[in-house]
């Protein structure tokens, strides 16, 4: 038996495992190229800024997609988290550091009653949270009857500020890309969701503590969604109904295009990363370049199609790759 | 209660009669909204259902949470139960469109209430004249940059709403109609897409002036934005009111309570005023008539002109606008 040539594999390797940060190179050079001031700090800090919003929650959504369990109520947790938070500010004089204290907990209580359903009543992850999209939702348009919510101005100071000129999203948003980077990487609770997605059966053969993990990850979907809802509303000041509705894809758009699998067991807090900043950069280098609005959303489509091809060959090559390793390098 | 008080106050007096007795005929009406994600909506809402129930009325309230086909579904357990009439607030025009069709085929009346069906020619369509409202709005303004800025072309930016709404293509269409008589004299506006999503709306905004830093004029598709403008604006000192330097000018559509507030204060200049009192009066009269009449397939299109409430008429006109009454009864502080 012949060695087979290890340049070309180490090659098509690296080129597979870094598709997604190629893609996101290649959207900012063509943006670029169109448009220079594209390419200006202010400009690429404010997409960074942009995208924490998406980019927070997809990092929940990651450990989600790594046991192979989707959560569609994102969108209704990003609304509802913070509603609560907003009231007892207004209704109790809540200071902003313990509103976000109090939005961080309540989305994941959210995520622990996701949790319940899947794990506990197991019922399937796309089912519980379908019903809970519209049951978060439904509380939160109840407790307002539909009205918007204006925060103390005093929250505003929270989002619009920043700390050595790096705005406090970004800041918020690296923060838990490293925390979740950690976790899966370095800890055994991150080897379990991994060794879970890869092989559900086998893990719970292993005596892997699974029914704990599944509950978990639904639980940090919950409180990232959360957080990434406290995060824009901060900015702006106001909740309006319609908040947060029809997020959940963008989300799991973000972390697919970022690398992160909708089979389970493939991805990280970097595909979180690299996946938001992809369609932000895609949605500012629009309005940079002034593409008519009616093209925006062909643009958007094509660029995430063409990323969700992209995963579906590079996951059958890293799968190929990985036949005797739990964790894949480099994802 | 004032909302009622409000409806009589504007409405004609034969009108206001009939509001006041109970009906002749207590009927059962549908209400099926996309949902009420704007302060227009919900007090729009809020005046249809008050005011019929008020009036003797049952109203069976349907939310479709912005899912057009969960709106359709709605509409025909609507009828499955034997309603008398239903009164729609449609997720965008060509679903309200098949809806209206479904109503009108099962012989139920339909009124449609601010949102027009793409096919204007069935059903009971009340109606803004969104084109021109806007229009009116950003000529405010555009008069007041061209004796500002007489040197250079000025640059415009519109937040544009969701462009399967036909209520944002006809402000979109207003805001271009009132640039276009000035020919070279204003530069090729700035478009930025919110989806009528706030968050939408501050990630493009912020992009498109971090792009463009030099705007004189912003006009939004509706005044819900106020707060996403503000947010992207202040920060980069921009956010300063009339009179005096760096103000922008800025204008937008719907007549909303945080609108009349801000013109108050100085940073908004004008807006273009749906009068929701108007259209909801005239959505339940028409109804209630052809409930009355025993028509079942009424086809009807009311107009409401609107006005553009600017900083310099809201001294004479501010109690006709909508938000504006409800700023005065505190509606934000509530």
């Amino acid at each position: 038996m012949s060695a087979r040539p290890l340049a070309p594999q180490s090659t098509i390797d690296l080129a597979t495992r870094a598709g997604p940060v190629l893609i996101l190179v290649v959207i900012v050079l063509v943006f670029g190229l169109l448009t220079p001031s594209f390419l200006a700090a202010e400009s690429l800090s404010n997409t960074a800024k942009q995208a924490s919003f998406i980019g927070i929650a997809a990092v929940g959504m990651v450990f989600v997609l790594l046991t192979a369990g989707i959560d569609l109520s994102v969108g209704s947790v990003m609304y509802l988290a913070p509603l609560v938070a907003g009231l007892l500010m207004r209704d109790a004089g809540l200071g902003v550091a313990a509103a976000l204290g109090v939005c961080v907990l309540t989305g994941a209580a959210l995520g622990a009653l996701n949790a319940l359903f899947i794990v506990g009543l197991r019922v399937v992850p796309f089912v519980a949270t379908l019903a809970t999209l519209f049951l978060f939702r439904g509380f939160g348009a109840w407790l307002t009857q539909s009205r918007q919510l204006d925060f103390p101005d005093a929250i505003r100071g929270f989002g619009l500020a920043s700390v050595l000129g790096v705005p406090v999203p970004i800041l918020v948003f690296a923060a838990v890309a490293v925390a979740a980077h950690v976790v899966l990487r370095h800890t055994a609770f991150g080897r379990h969701i991994y060794a879970f997605g890869n092989d559900p059966a086998a893990a719970v053969k292993a005596g892997l503590p699974v029914r704990r993990v599944q509950a978990a990850v639904y639980v940090i979907s919950g409180t990232l969604a959360a957080l990434a809802g406290f995060v824009v509303i901060s900015q702006i000041g106001r909740l309006d109904a319609g908040f947060g509705r029809g997020r959940e894809f963008d989300v799991i758009a973000a972390a697919v295009l970022g690398g992160a699998s909708l089979f389970g067991g493939i991805g990280g807090a970097g595909s979180a990363v690299i996946g938001a900043l992809t369609i932000q950069a895609v949605k500012a280098g629009l309005v940079f370049a002034g593409i008519n609005l009616y093209l925006q959303p062909l643009i958007q489509g094509a660029v995430i199609l063409f990323a969700v091809f992209f995963d579906g060959l590079r996951e059958a090559r890293l799968r190929a790759l990985r036949r005797r390793v739990i964790r894949p390098r480099g994802v | 209660m004032t909302i009622r008080t409000m409806l009589l106050g504007t409405a004609g007096a034969a009108f206001a009669l009939a509001l006041a007795a109970p009906a002749a005929q207590a009927a059962t009406i549908c209400f099926a909204f996309q949902d009420l994600e704007t302060e227009f909506w919900v007090a729009g809402h809020q005046a249809i259902t008050e005011t019929l129930t008020e009036a003797g009325h049952t109203v069976i309230e349907r939310n479709a949470q912005e899912d057009a086909n969960r709106q359709l579904e709605q509409v025909r357990d609507c009828i499955a139960q034997g309603v008398d009439g239903i009164i729609l607030i449609p997720q965008d025009g060509e679903s309200a469109t098949t809806i209206v069709a479904e109503a009108q085929d099962n012989d139920v009346p339909i009124a449609v209430f601010n949102r027009p069906p793409s096919d204007l020619s069935r059903g009971i369509v009340v109606v803004a004249d969104n084109e021109e409202i806007a229009r009116q709005a950003v000529e405010f303004v555009a008069a007041e940059a061209l004796e500002q800025i007489p040197d250079r072309p000025i640059q415009s930016l519109i937040l544009v709403g969701n462009l399967g709404d036909p209520n944002a293509v006809g402000r979109r269409d207003g805001f271009y109609a009132a640039l276009e008589p000035h020919g070279d004299r204003f530069a090729t506006p700035i478009e930025v897409a919110t989806q009528w999503d706030a968050a939408t709306a501050l990630a493009n905004l912020e992009a498109a002036v971090t792009a463009n830093p030099q705007i004189d004029l912003i006009f939004t598709s509706s005044d819900f934005l106020f707060p996403t403008i503000r947010s992207v604006l202040e920060p980069r000192g921009m956010w300063v009111p009339r009179g005096e330097d760096g103000h922008i000018l800025m204008a937008g559509l719907d007549g909303d309570a945080t609108a009349c507030q801000l013109i108050k204060d100085g940073y908004v200049d004008a807006t273009g005023v749906q009068d929701l009192y108007f259209e909801a009066e005239s959505a339940m009269n028409a109804i209630l008539a052809a409930i009355e009449a025993g028509e079942t397939q009424p086809n009807e299109v009311i107009e409401d002109p609107g006005f553009a409430l600017t900083s310099e008429n809201i001294g004479e006109r501010e109690m006709d606008m909508w938000g504006c009454v409800l700023l005065a009864e505190g509606f934000l502080e509530r």
